[in-house]
């Protein structure tokens, strides 16, 4: 199982093991229920996969993108779909402190370090590098293009990015004692074609996975001072497979 | 260093592995001094929890001497005797600051598994599958301690370890199940399983002035831990009918105020459920034998409290009709184990409250799967196994 459990220091990128990851969510629903549907790829199968919980399902679903062939997205030839994922969180802090928080860059850094390395190269552009599997390099700038302190960070990749994409980060507060409610959401307009494709495989097979943790990371360096890591763990052989 | 590793199903091995390191700033390094095996690590052992990888250090019920600390670390000092609750947790977030400590938002660094199939992810466990973490456990040496200045509780002196080692998980899940009951005096609580956990719930619930308590299980020198240290009334239930009725008939026909299910997904039972539950666990078709929370549903008095301890993934053939027509209250959660170990410790620190009878098993780290092997089986009247590095 790379792609979902896998110390946070290792890119997420282009990490998904299908099998590994079916059978993980499948085991999770409470027996090979999914998993024997699944692999019987017939209509009783199905069924009986679907049957096996429509709730879990559907909560399985934001994974089961990360299994999915691009291809099944687009038709061949075509614009590739434009991935867009948002999503919200609720951090114990006032907006105004969040915001700044963000701005720090060292801060974003780290927040997004698990599929990207940022460099802050003025307050207003940030560099972002993603590595792919093969060695590869995916960059790009991004510059901020609106900026309403204490609520709202708007910014879009510069003229020329191999992968056009768009960000946003909204604070409101949250009702009672709940503090902020964060939402991130991120747009990528990958290119047709092959390339537009390997950088889906690559990047944005786990958009989800990828705003989700951002969040998460975000969330716990505003009210802990660290981000939750097993890095370094002395549990689990390198390469050990995911039961 | 050497440590207890899972390396498949009903695969243990005491292993040398890497040595723990200080990686976050309020990180701490713990010399383990005592863990012991906990029922909740058999689902796992078994198979039926997933997301276990080869070489998992395990164990989540252990205590130690502090070695090591992190630089944002300002309580808790080198040397320092501390247990530590088995949930990892940060002490800021709005769950730490309502005292729900177990569903701490910020100490699970996967947490898209749980987010999939719970709903919401909850805090880190030590040493119990990926989905909690993947942290590595107290069966070891050494072991990380994150958020040291909010997990590791100073012991006393005078206490022995023995003393003191369930305030780590046992007696505070037990404690935490009584307490949900919502003890009015006169109440009767009748808990299912007379381990570890179930024994702690039965003393807690006497300690919160419950007037009877009633212990449910088939091994007897269980039965006879719950009489002689907890001063329960016990019922066998391979010798009985219905555990249901009898229940019935020892309160004067009402039933128990309050149920706890200290038994969890493995449950044995003996009738035609029992059978189904089993073939269909067997097959992987569900991860959860239910007869013990089945019968503590049915028992329950009308309006009564069902306080759940026992953990569980899916379970069908669940009885929601009986909670709703009767009207009952469910208390459920992973234990608040920072909530309770102070008061605990005063307990114990007054002789109201002594643990050590849990103890039934000692051995050193390296013979740890056989420590597994008999507390799993019941062996020799085993309760719980310890194990000193």
């Amino acid at each position: 199982m790379k792609a979902l459990v896998q110390d946070e220091a290792t890119p997420l990128t282009a990490r998904v093991d299908k099998e590994q990851l079916e059978k993980m969510a499948s085991v999770v629903l409470g027996g090979a229920l999914l998993t024997l549907g699944l692999q019987r790829r017939s209509l009783g199968g199905t069924v009986m996969a679907l049957a096996s919980s429509g709730l879990l399902y559907r909560g399985l679903r934001g994974l089961r993108q990360l299994a999915s062939n691009p291809r099944d997205r687009r038709e061949e030839g075509a614009q590739t779909k434009t991935p867009s994922v948002e999503h919200a969180i609720t951090i114990g802090k006032p907006a105004d402190e969040l915001y700044r928080l963000w701005r720090e860059p060292g801060n974003l850094a780290q927040v997004m370090s698990h599929f990207a390395e940022l460099s802050t190269t003025s307050a207003e552009y940030t560099h972002w590098r993603v590595s792919g599997p093969l060695g590869q390099d995916l960059e790009w700038d991004t510059r901020i293009v609106e900026d309403r302190p204490g609520e709202l960070l708007r910014w879009e990749s510069v003229e020329g990015a191999l992968l056009p994409n768009q960000g946003l980060v909204r604070f409101r507060p949250a009702p009672g004692d709940w503090g902020t409610e964060v939402t991130l959401h991120l747009d990528f307009q990958p290119p047709g074609g092959a390339l537009g494709e390997a950088v889906l495989t690559r990047l944005l097979a786990v958009p989800d996975l990828l705003v989700n943790r951002a969040l998460r990371r975000f969330k716990s360096l505003a009210e802990t001072g660290e981000i939750p890591t097993t890095g370094r763990n002395p549990s689990a052989r390198e390469g050990a497979h995911l039961h | 260093m050497r440590a207890l590793c899972w390396n498949g199903i009903n695969d243990l091995r005491v292993e040398n592995v890497p040595d723990p390191e200080i990686v976050n700033p309020h990180d701490a390094i713990l010399k383990v001094t005592m863990s012991t095996t906990c029922g909740s690590d058999l689902h796992f052992i078994d198979g039926y929890i997933p997301t276990m990888r080869e070489g998992d250090v395990i164990g989540h019920e252990f205590m130690g001497e502090v070695v090591e600390v992190g630089h944002e670390v300002k309580k808790v000092k080198k040397g320092d005797r501390v247990v530590v609750p088995s949930f990892i947790v940060c002490g800021n977030c709005w769950y730490c600051q309502h005292d729900l400590y177990s569903l701490c938002d910020n100490t699970n660094p996967k947490p898209e598994v749980q987010q999939a199939t719970f709903g919401q992810p909850t805090a880190g466990i030590y040493g119990y599958t990926h989905a909690f973490g993947g942290y590595a456990g107290g069966h070891a040496q050494y072991v990380r301690v994150p958020h040291a200045d909010n997990d590791c509780f100073l012991v006393p002196d005078g206490l022995k370890d023995e003393q003191v080692l369930f305030l780590s998980d046992a007696a505070p899940t037990g404690y935490m199940g009584a307490e949900f009951c919502n003890i009015h005096p006169g109440d009767t609580i009748a808990v299912w399983g007379a381990g570890g956990v179930g024994l702690m719930a039965m003393q807690s619930a006497f300690l919160l002035g419950a007037e009877r308590v009633i212990a449910i299980d088939r091994f007897p020198e269980r039965l006879e831990l719950a009489r002689e240290k907890a001063g329960a009334e016990t019922i066998d239930y391979t010798q009985v009918d219905s555990v249901v009725e009898v229940l019935r008939e020892m309160t004067g026909g009402r039933g128990p105020d309050a149920c706890i299910d200290a038994v969890g997904m493995e449950a044995h039972g003996m009738g035609l459920e029992y059978a189904y539950d089993r073939a269909k666990q067997a097959l992987h078709l569900h991860t959860d034998r239910g007869e013990a929370l089945r019968q503590a549903i049915l028992a329950c008095r009308k309006g009564g409290t069902l306080s759940i301890l026992g953990v569980y993934g899916v379970m069908d053939k669940f009885p929601l009709g009986s909670i709703m027509n009767k009207g009952l209250t469910v208390r459920t959660a992973q234990q608040h184990g920072q909530k309770y170990v102070p008061r605990l410790l005063e307990h114990v620190r007054k002789g109201e409250l002594d643990p050590s009878y849990l103890v039934t098993h000692r051995f050193p780290l390296e013979d740890a799967p056989r420590g597994y092997e008999m507390f799993k089986k019941k062996e020799d009247g085993c309760v719980r196994s310890v194990f000193i590095p």
